[in-house]
């Protein structure tokens, strides 16, 4: 199909051809096509086959409010065509279709529509339910919306967030005076357009404004908006969602030059303007969706905006002045306009009806579109008077049908504001706004250029006064005429086309007609949003794109009411479908990095993600860690633990605070010695464990658990936010590193560098030191034992840890030392039955669950311990999960999470290993209390392909060392 | 769900910032005869009135304080200005 000649309105580019597949033809079309555009270039009319009744299905409008170019497009489903800019390569495929969608081998289930009614799926296949999962694969597939690829590769997502003094939806004459009227007051303005540039309605019209035509003033408004150094505009890019305190989101789609797929913003802004703009309100009449009916500003744009024809002979019904302004111009570009309807029987603009009468063009007052006639297109259009007292018949291959405009309102539903009918404009409209968002522009009714101006500068204006960047009075002045010089427009009140009936689609997506609206009435669901759910309409991939604001004003008109007394359905987020992808996001991995990550990268650690670290968790290939384990057993290793949380707590207060949220006596912690303790939740339950010792009076230094480093300060200050403490936390986990030293050999090597005894008598288990080691890097070491064997936390300034690291190497390479890794450490501290918060504890598991009461000290009441009265009353309670240690008949150990089952579940593994120090196979798991003495039996069910089975025993923990000779020698 | 809050500190900024630490709702209990019920209600029992209520929040990934608001969970706004603990 041969474009028109070049016209300056157009926005595609002949010198760029662009290859691309369509159902395995080659086609071409150019840069600037749309995928829909390029394929109606290319003579395609029957875009998709319908939902329900397989119609064939054509262009009807350029901004995806249907579900007619559903395609999918390299290799993603349901896109919609008409919006996807082409690009060369593209492979576009059409969809639910059997066959093609000219020739439709499921095109037969038209005839049946007299058997689909209202509410059919649900009202027929429900019984026998038994049958149900039958017909739900039947109807899937012949209603199927696309077919999900598993191997796509999603490329590239983006994600902004940011803030703006105002932010302002849509970049329409209205929006783009808004954006800079706020900008020249010096505050930061986002504009954010969906279309792929600045413009709105002004861009393919050629009608001039004081000299200039409409389309050279959009863009003159553009550029200057662009040279704003306070503006950042965004095109392509959707307002999906506006929330609390004008938080807008919104969705960009990559351009050719763009290194993103899709992206999200989320843009917090002080004031939002609302310029959204107008759609066209579909004409509801007997087959109003076939192919060759479409939208008056579709066949505008198609011919304007893409140098293409939308036929040859075209039919107008209109409700608008735009729509006569398109019949006109159309027919100066070369198509036959055989004759104009407007169903508005006056109001229209003088000037509109003259450029059709001198074009010679038959216009019909009070007149609209009943039945579009033609089997696979439209071949010729019946139309009648308004109220059907005299009909005509005219041949035609297009056929441009609206009913008006309807304002695009989803924002200000999605800021909850209630919708009320505008008996002026026929809009549903909200009765105010609240302070920080304002509406300017087409949207609330302003129809000429002048006065849609002015209205997007007035917002600009009001949302600069309400960011105080502007007297109020300023802004007043330009509101003032406003409302003094222009009005709103009277829009079309024409609700149904008359006979429209069962051919008449409310709703594309989900072919809804006007006759299951009728029998949704009679059914007594006679409220838009019960309509909705009986008949889904608007429940469709456009959503209420097509029913809109036509639902509640053709069913208030069903039920005999005048016009707005029932209300549009709700409408939520995203306001445009958006890919999961986008979402997800760049779904960067964002983690920290001990200091000695590289040197322990270099020996061959293999890291996995440990809450926001990076961790070490083997040195080896060899999962089960032998090795690893049996030479701390044996010899000496070494392990990176500065991801353990360091604190110094200090102030008049400290030792007051440490006994609010410590379960033990935190005033009996002495000197140069450690105390193991545990923090619980107010119920009682395990949320923290370490070691504290005392620095002097009231100061302390003491360790959290990995995972809790991070809440230890909220926790603290949470729990003493009453009183008047006068105490300091200081957070010393990432200025500090920690090497544990750990096997029989340990002290030898430590010895090596420091001249401070280390001997058992002078530091014996559970001390706490502070020497420097080889003279000159300050330590604080602690004496502990979580893996079983003689062992010492060597916590050091981080910038010295790779420097001790090596140290420790070094004097430990005569004595077999070698780096362990999480896993191997898991099995060690498992063999000796400690426990890990989160591994053998969850949100339910008490202190005393765990076998650790004896850590919490009951007769410091005064210090209000959190958690310390649940812990008293969980004390008796039966019924409650302990733990246990087991031994499993059988070398293999079931995953952990497997669950101890009898008939019933009782309970689950926690840990489970091959111990290679004991050559069996042991485990620590949670288990109802009557499971818990020592002997007892447990069933272990693993789930997997096949499920398997395992039996073990209850038997007495630590499983190695219980005197725990080992680590205090 | 979106709203700001605002720190004392550091002024408004985007929940996303912040914990929330439930309602107000007094200092902790004595703990000499407590029951059961008393703890329970003191820990898990919340008022959920509609309108203005004084709330905790801590400012995570700010300034590290917690502090009181005056907010009104109806409409998410807050209602009088805040005030931070030592
Ligand atoms: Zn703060």
């Amino acid at each position: 199909m041969k474009r028109l000649p070049h016209s300056p309105t157009q926005r595609i580019d002949t010198r760029h051809p662009l290859p691309f597949s369509y159902g395995g033809r080659l086609l071409e079309g150019y840069r600037g096509d749309t995928v829909a555009t390029a394929l109606f270039a290319n003579g395609v009319r029957i875009f998709s086959r319908s939902l329900k009744y397989h119609r064939p299905r054509g262009l009807y409008s350029l901004d995806g409010e249907s579900s007619n170019c559903l395609m999918e497009i390299d290799g993603l489903p349901n896109m919609r065509a008409e919006q996807v800019p082409l690009r060369g390569g593209m492979q576009v495929r059409p969809q639910n279709v059997v066959g093609s969608p000219e020739r439709d081998l499921l095109g037969f289930l038209d005839a049946f529509h007299w058997a689909m009614p209202a509410g059919f799926y649900y009202r027929v296949f429900h019984k026998p339910y038994r049958l149900w999962p039958f017909f739900q694969t039947l109807i899937r597939r012949a209603a199927g919306a696309g077919t999900v690829n598993p191997s796509w590769e999603p490329g590239r997502y983006d994600e902004l967030h940011f803030h703006a003094d105002v932010c302002v939806v849509g970049g329409g004459p209205a929006g783009m005076q808004a954006a800079r009227a706020a900008a020249q007051t010096g505050l930061r303005v986002v504009l954010l357009e969906s279309r792929p540039w600045l413009g709105g309605f002004y861009d393919w019209r050629t009608v001039e404004h004081h000299g200039t035509p409409l389309y050279e003033r959009g863009r003159h408004l553009a550029r200057e908006l662009e040279s704003l150094s306070n503006v950042r505009v965004y095109t392509s890019c959707t307002a999906t969602g506006l929330y609390g305190d004008n938080l807008v989101t919104a969705v960009q789609e990559g351009g050719p030059d763009d290194f993103f797929h899709q992206r999200y913003l989320e843009i917090r802004a002080r004031a939002v303007v609302a310029a959204t703009g107008c759609t066209e309100r579909p004409l509801v009449f007997e087959h109003n969706e076939r192919p060759g009916v479409m939208q008056p500003g579709c066949a505008h744009r198609l011919a304007r905006t893409y140098g293409l024809l939308p036929g040859t002979a075209a039919v107008f019904s209109v409700g608008h002045d735009l729509g006569l302004e398109a019949a006109a111009d159309l027919h100066d570009q070369g198509l036959h306009v055989a004759c104009v309807a407007d169903c508005r029987s006056d109001g229209q603009d003088p000037q509109r009806i003259a450029a059709l009468e001198e074009r010679n063009i038959p216009f019909l007052r009070g007149w609209v579109a009943a039945r579009a006639l033609g089997k696979k297109a439209v071949e010729a259009v019946v139309l009648s008077t308004t109220e059907g007292s005299a009909t005509r018949t005219i041949s035609c291959d297009v056929l441009a049908a609206s009913a008006g405009l309807t304002p695009l309102t989803g924002l200000f539903s999605l800021a909850r504001l209630p919708l009320s009918y505008d008996e002026r404009t026929g809009y549903f409209l909200p009765a105010s706004l609240p302070e920080g968002l304002y509406a300017a522009g087409r949207l609330v009714g302003y129809d000429d250029p002048a006065s849609i101006e002015l209205s997007g500068t007035a917002a600009g204006l009001r949302a600069a006064v309400h960011c105080g960047a502007l007297d109020a009075p300023r802004a007043d002045e330009a509101l003032t005429e406003l409302q003094d010089n222009h009005r709103v427009l009277r829009g079309s009140k024409l609700v149904l086309a008359p006979g429209a009936g069962a051919r008449s689609f409310v709703c594309f997506d989900e072919d809804a007609t006007v006759k299951h609206v009728r029998q949704s009435v009679r059914m007594g669901f006679d409220v838009p949003e019960l309509a909705k759910r009986v008949t889904a309409i608007g429940t469709g991939p456009s959503q209420s794109g097509i029913p809109g604001h036509n639902l509640p004003l053709i069913m208030a008109h069903l039920r005999g009411e005048s016009a707005g007394t029932l209300r549009p359905t709700t409408v939520r987020p995203p306001l445009k479908p958006t890919l999961l992808a986008t979402y997800a996001g760049l779904h960067p991995d964002i983690h920290k990095k001990t200091p000695l990550h590289d040197v322990q990268e270099r020996a061959g650690a293999v890291f996995r993600r440990v809450g926001v670290w990076k961790r070490a968790r083997y040195f080896s290939s060899d999962p089960t860690c032998r090795d690893e384990i049996l030479n701390v057993r044996n010899n000496v290793g070494i392990l990176d633990g500065s991801t353990l949380g360091k604190f110094r707590i200090f102030g008049p207060d400290a030792e007051k605070a440490l006994q609010r949220v410590y379960v033990g006596d935190m005033s009996r912690v002495p000197a140069g010695k450690l105390k193991y303790s545990a923090m619980c939740t107010e119920d009682g339950c395990l949320l923290d464990d370490g070691v504290a010792t005392k620095l002097g009076e009231n100061d302390y230094y003491f360790t959290t658990s990995t995972g809790r480093a991070g809440a230890t300060v909220e926790w603290f200050r949470f729990h003493t936010r009453h009183e008047d403490w006068e105490y300091y936390l200081v957070n010393l986990t990432d200025s500090l590193a920690s090497i544990n030293l750990a096997g029989p050999k340990a002290r030898d090597v430590l010895q090596q560098l420091t001249d401070a005894d280390v001997s058992n008598d002078a530091f014996p288990f559970m001390g706490y030191r502070e020497f420097r080691l080889k003279g000159l890097v300050p330590a604080r070491v602690l004496r502990l034992g979580f893996v079983g064997e003689l062992s010492y936390e060597i916590h050091i300034p981080s910038s010295m840890a790779r420097t001790v690291w090596q140290w420790l190497l070094e004097a430990g390479r005569p004595l077999g030392i070698r780096p362990f890794g999480l896993e191997a450490q898991n099995v060690l501290r498992m063999e000796k039955g400690h426990v890990i918060i989160g591994q053998e504890s969850e949100i339910r598991t008490t202190l005393i669950d765990l076998g650790l009461g004896f850590l919490w000290d009951r007769t410091k009441t005064w210090a209000k311990t959190v958690g310390a009265p649940a812990l008293q009353f969980a004390e008796s309670q039966e019924g409650r999960l302990k733990l246990v240690g087991f031994l499993v008949d059988g070398s293999r150990p079931p995953l952990d999470g497997s669950i101890v089952v009898d008939g019933s579940i009782r309970g689950h593994v926690c840990t489970c290993r091959y111990s290679p120090t004991l050559d069996k196979a042991i485990g620590l798991a949670l288990v109802d209390d009557d499971l818990a003495a020592l002997g007892s039996r447990l069933r272990i069910f693993e789930p997997g392909d096949p499920p398997e089975y395992f039996d073990a025993r209850v038997v007495p923990t630590p499983f190695y060392d219980p005197e725990g000779q080992r680590m205090k020698c | 769900m979106s709203f700001t809050i605002t720190c004392p500190i550091c002024g408004k900024r985007d929940l996303y910032e912040f914990r929330f630490g439930g309602e107000e709702r007094g200092a902790r209990p004595d703990y000499e005869n407590l029951t059961p019920q008393n703890w329970c209600d003191y820990v898990h029992l919340r008022t959920n009135r509609p309108g203005p209520q004084r709330e905790w929040w801590f400012h995570r990934d700010g300034c590290g304080r917690w502090f009181t608001v005056w907010r009104d969970p109806m409409t998410n706004r807050e209602t009088a200005s805040s005030e931070a603990t030592r």
